[in-house]
């Protein structure tokens, strides 16, 4: 805008007295700012607080927009009436309208490192990472107390040969993604890598129960893999005979299966019989395996209709769709498993390997000449 | 146990499987395709990790593998390495008339010799298989190992695979190359199997070279340092 100007203009001069009108143009010096180095931007807890407040109010208006029970109203129901009310064309999922609780939307951030002085509440404040190195030294703490336990019970002649372990069995060590939400700090690889080693060394100590609730807090519990497998319905047809259906597949080969009750082992596969269409003999037992397997040989018909694929690879495709369709009769959540594990109900991922570049196949090299 | 339990549950982070390995990622376990493993559920598995398998992913079953109880992992292994450019089919075919062979042979043995003897003929193709098989494995084997510039034979011992492999292996080379051209292979391998079943043939012989071979390098036994 300029420096301060003071210009002194003449004014009329039909009089003696000269008035001069002082003009000054505004001033405003520039200040430099750098909004960058503010660093990302903070919410206190009281703003998150009163956020919240206003979701939790909100959900039940919108409940009773929609004309459902505040009290049920979780928050798949909250997305699908925003999508309705607030129906958006915007490819980028987040840039759409969303209702979620602020500790979803807002960062996580730490309370305040230190007091007015300046001083540092907590005594590793300037390792950069306070709860991470806190948490080593807790661990450490306790190897130390259970080693010093250990020696207690030995000089008491009372070390228990087979003493409790944790059982580790369901459950996984927190991902460094995971463990960064925990502690809202980042850390890097060497120092994950620390961590479970003390935690390694924590768990290799025999009285290593006592600090089992610890142990567990950085745990995450796996969930068991059968309860995800879908079992598919099954139907009755107009004989009263029940049947499923389901389908498999294997490398390009698609199959779709008809399992039908109270049959005699009969096998169709794109209307002619399985020895007709199957000459091989690999191919009806991995037909069959899954039937033998659950000890349902005789028990059902088999409709199939499969298309794609070579010899082999239909034969897996049928394997997988009679295993799903077959969960429908299987009678209790451990058969499930005991299908599971003998590896019928995975999809098998082996694909043919594509060629490379500079390679005559998917492995096979050109000649290779010295010079 | 704790440690080698950890080991198995070390955090794998998932990445995007990569074009020259595994389809699976490395947390998948193998599948148990035999129906006799779950029937006796307290036989060798501990509480952690029948919890860890119910936890984890499972590969699929291989087009080999089935429940059927005339199904041999040992076969089956055979029969891949007698596989060549990929002609399964043909393989198995080759297997199965070697099988019938050994039988026929045995039984027209059983029949023929007098009543005293049929005790100690052994007429399960299957048995005399496995017993061949397990005749023809070495003990010892021998490494090449470089020190001051030359490289020298050193005897060490071998896993169990290896030897499983090495005997498959001899087996294999013996009938392809010693055999006449207007014999089949399954003969020549009939011949061979029950040869190794009685502890004679050129496979056992290979064999007892072997073993020869390492006891005449036992003097550079210590340059093994594993």
């Amino acid at each position: 805008m300029g420096a301060g100007l003071n210009t002194c203009l003449p004014a009329s001069v039909k009089g003696s007295r000269v008035k001069y009108l002082l003009l000054q143009i505004c001033v405003s010096s520039r200040v430099q700012v750098n909004k960058a180095a503010r660093g990302p931007e903070k919410f206190s807890i009281e703003y998150i607080r009163k956020h919240a407040e206003e979701f939790e109010v909100g959900k039940r208006r919108l409940a009773n927009m929609m004309g459902e029970d505040p009290e049920t109203f979780t928050q798949q129901d909250v997305d699908r009436s925003i999508e309705y009310l607030f129906p958006s064309g915007l490819f980028e999922k987040k840039a759409r309208p969303v209702m979620k609780h602020p500790e979803l939307i807002f960062p996580k951030q730490t309370a305040a490192q230190w007091d007015k002085d300046g001083r540092p509440f907590h005594f590793l404040f300037y390792t950069g990472t306070p709860s991470f190195y806190s948490i080593m030294h807790d661990t450490f703490g306790k190897v130390l107390a259970i080693e010093k336990h250990q020696d207690q019970m030995r000089s008491k002649g009372a070390l228990p040969q087979d003493s409790k372990q944790i059982s580790l069995g369901g459950s996984r060590w927190l991902l460094k993604e995971e463990l960064e939400e925990v502690l809202v700090e980042n850390i890097s690889d060497q120092d994950y890598s620390r961590f479970l080693q003390l935690m390694d060394k924590l768990l290799s100590l025999p009285f290593c129960a006592l600090e089992e609730e610890f142990v567990q807090r950085f745990r995450k519990q796996l969930e068991i893999q059968s309860t995800k497998q879908e079992i598919p319905d099954v139907h009755c047809d107009e004989n009263g005979r029940s049947y499923s259906q389901a389908q498999g597949r294997r490398k390009t080969a698609t199959a779709s299966v008809t399992l039908r009750d109270c049959g005699s082992g009969r096998v169709a596969v794109n209307g002619k019989d399985c020895l007709l269409y199957f000459p091989i003999l690999q191919d009806r037992e991995q037909i069959m395996f899954p039937l033998h397997f659950a000890g349902m040989l005789g028990r059902f018909d088999v409709q199939a209709h499969v298309e794609g694929g070579g010899r082999s690879a239909q034969a897996g495709a049928l394997r997988l769709a009679i295993a799903r369709a077959l969960l429908s009769f299987v009678s209790t959540p451990a058969e499930v498993e005991t299908i599971r594990q003998a590896g019928l109900l995975t999809a098998d991922p082996r694909i043919k390997e594509r060629q490379k570049p500079g390679q005559a196949g998917a492995r096979k090299k050109y000649t290779w000449k010295k010079r | 146990m704790a440690a080698t339990i950890a080991s198995l549950l070390k955090p794998w982070t998932p990445r995007l499987c990569p074009v020259r390995w595994s389809r699976y990622n490395p947390y998948y376990l193998e599948p148990e395709p035999r129906r006799e493993a779950y029937a006796a559920p307290e036989a060798e598995l501990t509480p952690e990790e029948r919890e860890l398998k119910t936890t984890r992913s499972i590969k699929a079953a291989r087009a080999n593998d089935n429940s059927s109880p005339y199904n041999d992992p040992i076969i089956s292994k055979f029969i891949n390495m007698m596989m060549q450019d990929g002609n399964k089919i043909l393989a198995r075919e080759i297997m199965t008339q070697t099988l019938e062979a050994i039988k026929r042979k045995q039984v027209e043995k059983y029949h023929s010799g007098p009543a005293a003897e049929r005790e100690g003929i052994e007429c399960n193709p299957y048995a005399i298989f496995h017993q061949a098989i397990e005749n023809c494995r070495p003990v010892i084997g021998l490494t090449s190992v470089q020190k001051g510039g030359r490289s020298y034979q050193v005897p060490i011992s071998l896993t169990d695979s290896r030897r499983r492999f090495l005997a498959m292996k001899w087996m294999i080379t013996e009938c392809r190359d010693n055999k006449h051209r207007r014999t089949h292979m399954y003969e020549k391998l009939s011949q061979e199997l029950l040869a190794a079943f009685a502890n004679e043939g050129n496979v056992i012989k290979r064999k007892h070279d072997f073993h020869k071979m390492a006891e005449a390098n036992r003097a550079y036994a210590h340059f093994r340092w594993w």
